[in-house]
């Protein structure tokens, strides 16, 4: 090319040639100038590019900061706050969460994962495979265990934290202690399992009231009525009952209105076959703040049977206290009836003492005073038969009574058959009690006794037991015995075994009786032909009880 | 004085009157064997009785029923009465205190028990101011 431009050249004229050597030399200058130019340029991009680069790193660092400037103003806050790294370990918290979890991640190593309670680990991991997902966590709730091995209700909210590059490195969250709500609601829950458990299974009825109309029923309520518990909801409470006593009931109700919290009555209820029963009805309004009623709280309790009991015993009662009264009477009469004569036997037998004194000799006279002892026992016993009968309503007396007194005024009161004679081994003790009674028992049982041996020397031994609660005493015999069939049946009135014509068969219901009162035993021992032993004993509380009621 | 004894048993009287035979003192006695014959009597006689002598347990009409005539009548109520019975019946006692008697005397079962008793009963009313009609 040059070389044909040469040989152009050579053809121009030499000022062309002057000419294009001039441009020539320009276009070589311009070329140089633009390389410079672009050196400068790729220079000057190269730089930027530099400066770029140091201003990105400037941001993110400031991205950081910024991140960390977050952290201090949560650090500050009053809630429990931590950041994690990806595994769930503290890098930091505040010093409400070094309070409340009771570790301090500056001076040991602590897993956040590792304080979840047993029960709560499925629950967790969900939780955290959710944050990782989706970058938050809300209203993650669960059991942790903190230091001193103590159990809190925690409630967190928490979200991941990013780098630059969108690559998640670790979590912060915020910590809710709810572990009064917690168990308030646990409480809450348990109290309305348990109400529940005694609303359905209550014997007593119990119904739910709103403006009047039953609500809610249970089964108690339900069986009382007879009407399903829907049947029910179209009743007030006043559709299926009455008041027992109106006006007493209306007052109660009134009372009810006017702010009285529960109010009780008696009410009969109408079943759904017509049927009726009285019940003993609580209503117990459930108020608003203002003291309006929200509902009613109805309980009711069937109390018929009662009812008709306490009536039975009413009338029972009454029927006793006419019958005591007519037997009272009754024994007076026969009391007076029977100590008349004794009082003219007694007369008489005195005046012919008095009045034939010369006349008698003293054989006579000693047999005619006799006669007036035994007038004397005879009227004493019919005294103490009157007491005994009007015993159900008069108290005991109590006294000190020495037995083996009256177990000689025995002796010398009955009628002893001279082959048959009275024994007391051992002393018998002194007891409080009622000195009549005492005989009565005594001489009921040693009578018994003396009455029914037939064998030519016979013996009745009054025996003594002290016993631990109980005075025991026995009235051996060697007489003809009782078969074992009548010895329930001796004790009963009227019930008489022997064909003795004596044997009125009252003396030993009287035993019985008795020993009743001071709350002991009596029963009979016996072997055919060998004899009897007649046990019986007495409460010793019971004696001096009633002693003390005497003083 | 003059008294009306009211007893149905021949005994009871045979020992009022074997009392009173005893005593220093004279007294006029009229019997009667219930109280409607005492009735008769008071109605009969011009000069009522200074005191009265009644047995509580008598057939037919009770000495309470008597005394209850007896306290009801214009005339008759302000003569002194005076119980005698065997028996101790409080519900009796009171009744016949209530309806008003000047006395109730247990019979005790001696006849020398009942002497002593009787003995002082008249003594009373013999010192006594006595109504006289």
């Amino acid at each position: 090319m040059e070389q044909k431009f040469n040989s152009t050249l050579f053809k121009m004229d030499s000022k062309e040639v002057i000419l294009l050597k001039k441009a020539l030399e320009r276009q070589k200058l311009a070329r140089i100038q633009a390389e410079k130019i672009l050196e400068s340029k790729s220079k000057e991009l190269y730089d930027t590019a530099r400066h770029l680069k140091s201003a990105n790193s400037k941001l993110e660092g400031l991205l950081n900061k910024e991140h960390s400037s977050l952290g201090d103003s949560f650090m500050d806050i009053v809630d429990p706050y931590v950041i994690m790294d990806m595994d769930y370990n503290v890098i930091t918290m505040n010093n409400s969460a070094i309070d409340f979890l009771g570790y301090d991640h500056r001076k040991e190593r602590l897993n956040v994962g590792k304080l979840v309670h047993k029960d709560y680990i499925p629950y967790t991991l969900q939780a955290f495979q959710s944050l990782k997902d989706v970058g938050t966590l809300k209203n993650y709730r669960a059991k942790i265990v903190v230091k001193g091995n103590r159990h809190k209700y925690i409630q967190i909210n928490c979200s991941l934290i990013y780098d630059t590059e969108g690559k998640p490195i670790g979590s912060h969250g915020i910590m809710r202690d709810i572990s009064q709500e917690t168990e308030i609601k646990h409480l809450l829950s348990e109290q309305k399992k348990q109400l529940h458990v005694i609303f359905d299974n209550s014997p007593l009825g119990i119904a739910l009231a709103v403006d009047g109309k039953i609500t809610k029923a249970n089964p108690s309520f339900v069986n009382l009525l007879g009407y399903t518990e829907n049947e029910l909801r179209k009743f007030s409470i006043e559709d299926v009952s009455t008041c027992y006593a109106k006006e007493e009931c209306d007052e109660l109700m009134r009372q009810l209105d006017q702010g009285e919290d529960t109010v009780s009555v008696t009410k009969e209820y109408i079943k759904k076959n017509g049927d009726t029963f009285l019940a003993k009805t609580n209503i117990s309004a459930v108020r608003d703040e203002n003291g309006q009623i929200e509902s009613q709280v109805i309980v009711i309790e069937d109390i018929t049977k009662e009812k008709e009991l306490e009536h039975q015993k009413e009338e029972l009662l009454s029927e006793l206290e006419s019958s005591n009264k007519n037997l009272q009477e009754y024994a007076h009469i026969v009391s007076h009836d029977l100590k008349s004569p004794l009082r003219s036997i007694s007369a008489l037998a005195s005046w012919i003492i008095e009045d034939y004194h010369d006349k008698l000799d003293e054989a006579g006279q000693q047999q005619l005073s006799l006669m007036q002892e035994k007038v004397a026992a005879m009227d004493k016993l019919i005294q103490g038969i009157l007491e005994y009968s009007t015993a159900n309503s008069s108290q005991l007396k109590s006294s000190e009574v020495d037995l083996n007194e009256i177990v000689e005024t025995i002796k010398e009161t009955i009628f002893i058959p001279d082959h048959v004679s009275v024994k007391v081994p051992e002393v018998l003790p002194c007891i409080q009690a009622d000195r009549t009674k005492m005989q009565q028992l005594f001489q009921n049982i040693i009578g018994n006794a003396v009455a029914h041996i037939e064998r030519e020397v016979g013996l009745v031994e009054v025996l003594f037991k002290d016993k631990k609660e109980h005075h025991h005493f026995i009235i051996k015999d060697n007489g003809v015995g009782i078969p074992e069939e009548y010895h329930k049946k001796i004790f009963q009135i009227f019930q008489s075994i022997g064909n003795k014509e004596r044997s009125t068969g009252i003396g030993l219901s009287i035993v019985k009786k008795i020993v009743d009162r001071y709350e002991g035993e009596v029963w009979v021992e016996s072997e055919m032909g060998l004899g009897t032993e007649f046990h019986f004993t007495l409460k010793k509380s019971v004696l001096t009880g009633q002693a003390k009621t005497q003083i | 004085m003059n008294i009306l004894f009211i007893e149905d048993d021949l005994i009871e009287t045979m020992k009022f009157k074997r009392t009173i035979g005893k005593l220093q003192t004279q007294h006029k006695i009229t019997e009667a064997k219930n109280g409607e014959e005492a009735l008769q009597v008071l109605g009969s006689d011009d000069q009522l009785p200074d005191i009265i002598l009644l047995d509580l347990n008598m057939p037919r009409m009770s000495g309470i029923e008597f005394l209850k005539i007896l306290k009801a009548d214009e005339r008759f109520k302000y003569l002194p009465t005076i119980m005698l019975t065997t028996s101790e019946n409080r519900a009796d006692l009171l009744e016949c205190y209530r309806i008003g008697i000047a006395g109730y005397i247990l019979k005790p079962l001696k006849y020398e028990d009942y002497e002593e008793k009787l003995t002082k009963v008249i003594q009373y009313w013999e010192v006594s101011e006595l109504v006289k009609a």
